[in-house]
Parts: C-alpha cells; sequence; structure tokens
C-alpha cells in the first residue's frame, strides 16, 4: 500500500527513500491559530515596548492580545504584507476611535476613496514645493525657536522648549492655519490624539477632544474663504479651489495636524538623545553633516514615532501561516518590525553605520506617510545641523534625567540638556 | 507580453514577463527583483524604485512627469541622464521590451 505517499503532479515520482527528520515533518504547510499573549499589559509597553515585542516575535508573526483587544503583528515580513495589500487588510476600520475623534480622513479610507481626498493635498508637501517655498520657511522658524532656546539657557528642556514649538509652528504653516497660534497646534493635535487612543472611554478625553475638533473647524471655515483670495503654498489654500466636501477637508485636517506635529517633534528629539547617549556616531555626525540623514533614518528605525496602526482583514486569510477571520481587527506594529532580527542585524542598537535596509517607520503601499519628506527636511536638514552648530557641548542633564515613553506614538517627555553658553 | 530585463550592479541579468499597461516597479516586486523596493505603492513618493533605463531604450519612453522628476532628486543613488522611477514606466503598446540597471543603493 502507498496510500501516504502522494506522486509528484508534474513528474509522477513518488518519493520512495528518506524521511524528513521528525522535527521538520509536516510543517512546511502547517496554519496554526494565533497564539493568546495574554500576559501583555499596556502599562508596561507604555513604559518600554521593545522587550514584550522581542519576546512576541520571537513566539510568532503575531497574537490576540487581550488588553490591546486586537491581533498585534509584529515581524517585519507580515507587516510589510499588510502594508502592500489593502484589498486583504483594509484601513477602513469599523468602531474607529479616531474616525470618532477627528473624522473620518483618508488615513481610514481605502482606494479608490482614499486617492481622491490623498490628491487634493496636491504638491504642498513634495520635495519640489518644500525646496522651493518650505525649506526658506523651516529655517526662519528653527532660528527663532532655536534662539528661544539660547535665551532660557541651559537646563531647558529639548522637547518642550524647543522641538514642539518649532515644528508646531512649521505645521501651522504647512495647513494655512494663519487664524492660530503654535500652542494652539500643540494643544488641537494633542487632545485629538488622545481621543484616538481613548480605549478606557474617559469622558473627559472625548469632552477635550470634541472642543479642539470644534475649535479646528471654526478655524478652517475662516480660513478656506480667506485663501481662496490670497492663495499661498498651503494645504488649506489648495483646498480652498477644489470641490472637496467640507467633512472630508477638516477630517483630513485634523489628521494631518495629529500627524504631522509630533512625530517630527518626536523624531528631532529621539534623534537628538540617542547621539548624546553615543559619542563616538555624534562625533562622526559633527565630522560630517552629511550623516544627519543617516542619523534621522536610524532614529526612526529605531524608535518608530507611530509604533502602530490598526488595519481589519477583509476575509478570511493566512498570514505568514497563521490564520485570521474576516474582519479580525490588527495592530501593525511598526515599532516591532523595524527590530526584527530577521532583517536588521543587531537591531535594538543605535547605530548608523549599520547596512541600509529599509525600515518601515514611514508605512508602505498606498498610505505611505504623505508627510515623509517634510520630516526629512525640517529635522534632517535644517534642524539637526543647526542644533549642535549653536549648542556647543550639548549633553544631557545628569541631574535631572531623560524620559522616553509610549508605545502607539513613541518619544522623549522629558529631556533637560545643558551647553556650553 | 512585453518583457524587462533588469541588470544587476554584479552583472547578472533577468527577464520578467510584464502585462500590456504594466510597469517595471510592480514588475519587479511580484518577481523578487533585488534592489527595487517600491515602499509607496507607486505614487511617485518615495524614489525607492529608482532604475537607470539603457540608453539605447531611453528615447522611446515619455519625458518624466513634474512629480516624478522633483522626486528623482531624491534619489539615493546617483541621477543620471536616463534615471527613471519604475512606477512611472509603463509598458505596453510601441513599448514590448526595456533594460534597465538597477542602481547600487535604493534607501
Amino acid at each position: 500500500m502507498s496510500s501516504t505517499s502522494a506522486a509528484c503532479p508534474f513528474t509522477g515520482a513518488q518519493a520512495s527513500t528518506g524521511t524528513a527528520p521528525a522535527a521538520y515533518a509536516s510543517t512546511a504547510n502547517a496554519v496554526r491559530e494565533a497564539p493568546i499573549a495574554d500576559w501583555v499589559r499596556i502599562e508596561d509597553m507604555y513604559r518600554d515596548p521593545f522587550p514584550i515585542y522581542q519576546r512576541l516575535r520571537a513566539e510568532a508573526p503575531l497574537h490576540w492580545v487581550p488588553a490591546v483587544n486586537r491581533y498585534m503583528v509584529t515581524s517585519y515580513a507580515a507587516c510589510h504584507e499588510i502594508e502592500q495589500d489593502e484589498a486583504r487588510f483594509s484601513a477602513n476600520e469599523r468602531n474607529s476611535l479616531m474616525k470618532r475623534s477627528m473624522g473620518h480622513s483618508m488615513l481610514r479610507k481605502d482606494n479608490p476613496e482614499h486617492q481622491v481626498d490623498r490628491d487634493s493635498y496636491g504638491a504642498t508637501l513634495r520635495p519640489g514645493t518644500i525646496k522651493k517655498h518650505w525649506n526658506g520657511i523651516f529655517e526662519q522658524n528653527n532660528r527663532k525657536y532655536l534662539g528661544e532656546l539660547l535665551a532660557k539657557g541651559p537646563g531647558s528642556d529639548f522637547v518642550w522648549d524647543y522641538a514642539a514649538p518649532y515644528t508646531a509652528e512649521n505645521l501651522r504653516l504647512i495647513c494655512g492655519f494663519h487664524n492660530a497660534t503654535q500652542q494652539d497646534m500643540q494643544r488641537w493635535s494633542q487632545t485629538m490624539i488622545d481621543g484616538t487612543g481613548n480605549y478606557a472611554d474617559d469622558p473627559k478625553v472625548w469632552a477635550k477632544a470634541a472642543a479642539s475638533s470644534a475649535e479646528v473647524d471654526a478655524a478652517i471655515d475662516e480660513m478656506l474663504p480667506y485663501l481662496a483670495k490670497n492663495p499661498d503654498h498651503s494645504l488649506l489654500s489648495n483646498l480652498a479651489s477644489m470641490p472637496i466636501p467640507l467633512e472630508a477637508i477638516r477630517a483630513n485636517l485634523k489628521m494631518t495636524i495629529g500627524g504631522g506635529l509630533n512625530e517630527p517633534r518626536d523624531v528631532l528629539s529621539t534623534t537628538v538623545w540617542a547621539l548624546l547617549e553615543n559619542p563616538e556616531q555624534l562625533q562622526a555626525v559633527r565630522h560630517d553633516p552629511a550623516l544627519f540623514p543617516k542619523a534621522f533614518e536610524e532614529s526612526v528605525r529605531w524608535v518608530a514615532p507611530i509604533g502602530m496602526y490598526p488595519r481589519e482583514t477583509t476575509q478570511e486569510l493566512v498570514l505568514e501561516g497563521v490564520r485570521l477571520p474576516a474582519g479580525a481587527r490588527l495592530g501593525v506594529v511598526l515599532g516591532a518590525a523595524n527590530r526584527d532580527p530577521e532583517v536588521f542585524e543587531d537591531p535594538e542598537t543605535f547605530n548608523i553605520f549599520r547596512e541600509k535596509k529599509p525600515h518601515l517607520a514611514f508605512g508602505g503601499g498606498v498610505h505611505f506617510c504623505a508627510g515623509t519628506w517634510i520630516a526629512r527636511a525640517q529635522v534632517a536638514q535644517v534642524a539637526l545641523p543647526a542644533v549642535f552648530e549653536n549648542l556647543p557641548n550639548l549633553r544631557l542633564d545628569p541631574s535631572s534625567g531623560s524620559v522616553d515613553a509610549g508605545w502607539v506614538f513613541r518619544g522623549m517627555t522629558k529631556m533637560p540638556v545643558l551647553w556650553d553658553a | 507580453m512585453p518583457i524587462i530585463t533588469f541588470e544587476q550592479p554584479n552583472g547578472t541579468a533577468t527577464d520578467v514577463e510584464v502585462a500590456e499597461g504594466g510597469n517595471i516597479m510592480r514588475a519587479a516586486v511580484a518577481n523578487g527583483i533585488a534592489g527595487i523596493v517600491g515602499e509607496c505603492g507607486g505614487q511617485a513618493m518615495c524614489a525607492t524604485c529608482h532604475v537607470y533605463v539603457h540608453p539605447e531604450d531611453a528615447a522611446a519612453l515619455p519625458e518624466p512627469g513634474e512629480d516624478e522628476d522633483e522626486m528623482l532628486d531624491c534619489t539615493t543613488a546617483e541621477r543620471t541622464g536616463t534615471s527613471r522611477l519604475g512606477c512611472q514606466v509603463v509598458l505596453g503598446g510601441a513599448l514590448q521590451s526595456i533594460r534597465v540597471a538597477v542602481p547600487s543603493e535604493q534607501v
């Protein structure tokens, strides 16, 4: 009897001799259920998610995580597969907290609807406009806010006394909110992001997010007719002349306020922190400013400012050998994918000289970050070289420690610095 | 079907068939061609599908559009006169074959 050995459909041959080692038998096409990671706690991830990601990734490419109420996808290959396949992995998530906090923006739409919104942003965020228009404005803003940091003196907080106001002012002008301040931008951004992450359904958080949302609506209503008559290079100016529903304009601007401020702020602070913690790399960058873009890319790989974003399966499917039901809610954990040892050697280490590989910090596929080049320009080209040039012997304040925190969004929350004044 | 020949920096070449209307980036990613990333999925936003078109084939292509042109200034490897973004070069019609060199660095 040979009923258990199948003939090859191409050659008709049957394997008659030799057997696979027991440990390797029948694993090739095995589909397994997602393991459950009931040991993962949100407060631990908020403090430091990376040891948790290491343990998860070593065990399986994805897990059901009860504390987060979704599957967390932590391997590079699985995250990459998701972001390149919007037919099976929809961005249009049901019961989305982001939709409730900010409205239904392009970030939560699939094509073709997504592309209409994305195209409505025109050339504002593209490299040509950055070179011709925004770089000069970024340099001007950088002089102002670096000047304020210098005036405040050593012991100031790098994040709150410089990185936050600098990136907020840049974003204010990119959006076209000539009727608001950088402080408004910071408040709007933080309160609406807090709504997006309000898994605890705290009514106080919703109230603050709703108040900011209403302020943004009013500011947009005021700016659109003004910018239609007095056009500039801003997003709102571009939108003022387009047949885009007001509801979409509002949602997309709120998404941009949430996604365009904290992220460059956090990359800027994290990169400076990492360089100060690695003096030999800082030395290299000081001698060759062309290395600042490398430091930026390594920083977003090492600590992706947006550590996780949601997707939802449109059908039952198998992802990297793990079965998922239709309608499964996924967290695509870029923060873990970017430290996958299958792709990056010694992944937990900040190393600007590592072999270059594509990281996933800006996402991929149709939702690839629209602000990628704006971030590179304002942080790597303008801010980083100026920071190290104007703050001699910049160092972390040994008497007051820095704090890095977060997992869905991660960055420095406290970073007192000293320099030779 | 149209054919794309990818030449790698080490001299090896691979022929890939592509459907009418398909672009170089998609064909490369679908066939696992090393050195073509295509991060942004074909929106001319990331400059990670940079290729050098063989000079004899370059003249047959329409000029790069404005979006492609500005993004070609952001490639990691040097931009030359025949640099293109793979996602913006569509095969089919009169263009039934093309030879492209993959740059040594894409990110």
